[in-house]
Parts: C-alpha cells; sequence; structure tokens
C-alpha cells in the first residue's frame, strides 16, 4: 500500500479517535456537573432536616421537596447527555457516566428516605432519570446499587447530628435499623457488583458509627428514671436558656473583647 | 429491601453473570488458538523466504477458526452491550490482528486494512453493537506487528536475505507517519506508540549496516 493511501486511511482513524475523545471529555465534564448539583443537594437536605421545627413530618417532606428541586437542575445535564449515550455509546462511555449517577442516586434516594423512610426502588429512580422524552438512558443495576450503598454514609450523618435534637434519639434507632437492614440486603449483591464490596466496609463501619451513639444514648438515659420525652423537656430547656436571646451572646462577645 | 425486589434485582445480576461467564468460556477457547498461533509465527525469524509461504499457510487454519469464537461471543452479547465487555477479549483480539498484519506483510508486503482486519474473526455488519474490531484494538496489532518486524529485520539479516530490512523500514515509516496523524490520549496506546521510534531506530541501524557494507543486490529496489 502506498504511503498516501496509508495516511488516508489514517486521517479516518482520527476522525473516528477525536470523535470518541471530545465526547468521552464532554461527558466527564457533564458528570461532574452532575456531581456537584448532587452534593449541594446532598447539603441541602443535612441542613433542613437539622431545622427548628414543631412539625417533624412537615420538615422533612419540605426537605424532600427542596433537595428534589435542587437534584431537577441536573435533568437539563442528563437531557444533553442522551444523544451522546444512544446505542452502544452508553457503554462506551459509561466509566465516564457512573460517577454523577451514582452521586444523583445519593442524593436522590437520601431525600426519598427522609421523606418515606424507605428505600428508593430501581424503578423509581429510573422514573426520575427521566423526562417527556422517555428515560434519559437505562440505568444499569450496578449504579443503582452502589449509588444506595452511599446512601448509608449519609444517613449516618443524619443521626449522629439528629442526636441533639429532640426525638433525635428515636430517628437515631430508627436509621441504625435501616442502616442495618440495608447492609444486609446489599450483602446479596456484592458477588455480581464490582466496587460493592469496598463499599460494604463503609456501610460497615457508617453502621458502627450509629450504634456507638445510640449505645451512649442508652447508657446516658438510663441514669435517670424518666422517659425519653421527659429528658428531651429538660435538655431543651436547659439549652434554650443559652440561645435564646442573640443579645445575650452579643453581651457575652463583648465581655470577652 | 422487600425479598422479592431483592430477587429481582438478583435476576437482573445473574443474567449478566450468565453473559460474562459465557464469554470466558469463548475466550478462554480463543487465547489457546492465540498461543499457537504465536507460536507458529514465531518460527519466521528462523525460516528462509523460500519456505515462508508454507510456513504462513500452515497458520491459517488456526486464524481462522478464531471466528467460531466471535461468532459465539457475537451470539451471547445482548444489544448495544459490546463496550461493556470488550475488555474480557480485548488483548486476544489485538493478538489476532497482529497474526493477521503480519501474515499479510509477509506475503505481500502490504498493510492489512482495518475491515480486512475484521474479517478475518469474521465480523459481520448486524454485529455492529455486539461485536466489532475497534480502532484502538486494529492499532495496537499494528504495532505489535512493527515491534516483530524490527526482530525481523536483524533475523532476516542473518538468514542472507538483506533486501528485507530495506523494505521493511519503508513499511515501518509508512506507518509511523500514520500513527504521528492521531491525537492518542494519554493511554496505553499513546505509550506503545511513543515506543515505536525503539524500533524504527533498530531496522535503521540494520539498513545502516546492510548498505554501508554493499549488502545489496546491485539492482535498487523501487
Amino acid at each position: 500500500m502506498p504511503s498516501a493511501a496509508i495516511l488516508q486511511v489514517f486521517e479516518h482513524f482520527r476522525e473516528d479517535i477525536d470523535d470518541a475523545n471530545d465526547r468521552r471529555e464532554r461527558l466527564i465534564k457533564a458528570s461532574r456537573d452532575v456531581t456537584n448539583i448532587s452534593k449541594k443537594a446532598i447539603f441541602l437536605l443535612h441542613r433542613l432536616i437539622l431545622e427548628d421545627s414543631g412539625d417533624e413530618r412537615a420538615l422533612a417532606l419540605r426537605a424532600a421537596s427542596e433537595g428534589r428541586a435542587k437534584l431537577a437542575e441536573s435533568h437539563a445535564i442528563f437531557a444533553l447527555m442522551r444523544p451522546e449515550l444512544v446505542g452502544d455509546r452508553f457503554w462506551r462511555h459509561h466509566r465516564q457516566v457512573s460517577p454523577g449517577l451514582q452521586e444523583y442516586i445519593e442524593a436522590l434516594s437520601f431525600a426519598h428516605y427522609l421523606e418515606q423512610g424507605t428505600l428508593i426502588s430501581y424503578a423509581q429512580v429510573q422514573a426520575a432519570l427521566s423526562d417527556a422524552d422517555g428515560p434519559f438512558f437505562t440505568l444499569p443495576v450496578a449504579d443503582y446499587l452502589l449509588g444506595l450503598s452511599d446512601l448509608t454514609g449519609e444517613l449516618m450523618r443524619f443521626a449522629i447530628s439528629n442526636l441533639g435534637r429532640r426525638s433525635g434519639r428515636t430517628k437515631a434507632n430508627e436509621v441504625c435499623a435501616f442502616v442495618r437492614n440495608c447492609k444486609a440486603d446489599f450483602e446479596l449483591f456484592t458477588p455480581h457488583v464490582r466496587d460493592l464490596c469496598k463499599k460494604q466496609h463503609v456501610t460497615a463501619s457508617s453502621l458502627e458509627k450509629i450504634e456507638a451513639a445510640a449505645y451512649t444514648v442508652v447508657v446516658r438515659g438510663s441514669e435517670y428514671d424518666l422517659a425519653p420525652e421527659a429528658l428531651d423537656d429538660i435538655v431543651s430547656k436547659a439549652s434554650a436558656r443559652f440561645s435564646d436571646h442573640d443579645s445575650h451572646q452579643d453581651h457575652v462577645v463583648y465581655n470577652d473583647v | 429491601m422487600d425479598p422479592l425486589v431483592v430477587e429481582n434485582l438478583n435476576t437482573l445480576l445473574e443474567q449478566d453473570m450468565g453473559v460474562s461467564e459465557k464469554i470466558k468460556e469463548q475466550v478462554k477457547e480463543l487465547d489457546k488458538k492465540v498461543r499457537i498461533i504465536v507460536g507458529i509465527l514465531g518460527k519466521i525469524h528462523s525460516t528462509p523466504s523460500n519456505s515462508m509461504p508454507e510456513l504462513l499457510t500452515s497458520v491459517e487454519p488456526v486464524l481462522f477458526s478464531c471466528r467460531d469464537n466471535a461468532s459465539a461471543i457475537a451470539g451471547v452479547i445482548p444489544p448495544d452491550q459490546f463496550w461493556r465487555w470488550k475488555d474480557m477479549w480485548s488483548n486476544s483480539m489485538r493478538t489476532v490482528v497482529f497474526a493477521a498484519a503480519l501474515i499479510e506483510y509477509l506475503r505481500k508486503g502490504s498493510l492489512l486494512s482495518l475491515p480486512r482486519a475484521a474479517e478475518t474473526f469474521g465480523i459481520q455488519e448486524e454485529w455492529k453493537d455486539r461485536f466489532l474490531l475497534p480502532v484502538e484494538d486494529y492499532l495496537h496489532g499494528l504495532i505489535a506487528m512493527v515491534n516483530e518486524l524490527s526482530r525481523y529485520a536483524v533475523n532476516a539479516v542473518t538468514l542472507g536475505n538483506f533486501e528485507e530490512p530495506m523494505r521493511i523500514s519503508t513499511f515501518v515509516k509508512d506507518i509511523f507517519s500514520g500513527f504521528t496523524m492521531l491525537n492518542l490520549k494519554n493511554d496505553l496506546l499513546r505509550r506503545r506508540f511513543d515506543s515505536l521510534k525503539y524500533d524504527l531506530k533498530k531496522i535503521e541501524e540494520v539498513v545502516y549496516d546492510v548498505s554501508l557494507r554493499k549488502l545489496l543486490p546491485l539492482k535498487p529496489l523501487e
């Protein structure tokens, strides 16, 4: 084959390789943007759920709906990714898409948990990852499970930061039982899903942290022969004296200077 | 999770496991053939040009039997999932491309095109979302061929074939300039391409030795 012919052939290869590399870069960027939005949504959920409110249920619903609204910002990005992922391209670029996708599922499942107290189903995640034109792409079962596995870390944070609040103790026990079930369920899938095993270790350590917190609560509580609500009352009255008056705080700071 | 849900998810995951196991079986078979092919082709370095056609012909039955494995793999891959599984066999695939390209050069002195390399596997148009020969794997095969040809240039001289290094030099330079046209990302292919210059250098040294010592026939090559 004369040289010119070889060069012509390689020119085709160049187009082909450039096309795939450019798409790859675009998808990496899109995936990062989705990750970013999802992380913000998770922070938002943590923030909202810890707000002071008389009605826990209403608070949870509002947090979930605002978290979902934040997450919905990523739908425009997913919609742009759709044409880049048609046909066999999805699996070609799966590694680029996967991180953002898992972070999204983590955030979505957290909102879902706060709202319903259950694990979001595969079908529900797939439904969220859709618009009027149908699904953005078919959700791989592995990404669904890996995203859920990350949820346990958020639940640990949620349970522990909740301990200082009224009814936080019962919440912590609820979350503890829930995470324990998650861990048991995920264990069944570890032979089939790469990386799930690693994440199971993280789940195990999150679970331990929640268990340790729940233990402390029981031990300390046992020293007083009172109902949990009564303990809550004493603690919240005591702390209210210090947090109620902004002027009081200013005063302290002023004195320090 | 509801036990029913767990079961459903497990069924989905087990289907994937099934696919993966079937592919593994085929790749194992394919690898056996690849080792036979590479073994036979190793003999080119000690085979004089007149018995070369015979040697090359002896590889063909094994080489073409790779089609059976390719079509078996294509048969188990679900639609659109080529890229999900391809890592399982891409090494074997690259070696088969290497073998086919080397044979083509030794027979005709020309470069095996990608579509012709795909024919080695009997790849069919309707498989295109399940089994194909990606450009990268084809290029890996070519690099392996250049690696081999740089050795062959040396050994051809030992066997008294002084023209071969000249032909190899022209051929390999063409391929090298082809590669320089590509924008490769920082991966294995890029590193292997970077190492091609050592092969080129080795071949050039042989050409230099042969020319300076006037070992070439008087009639210049076209």
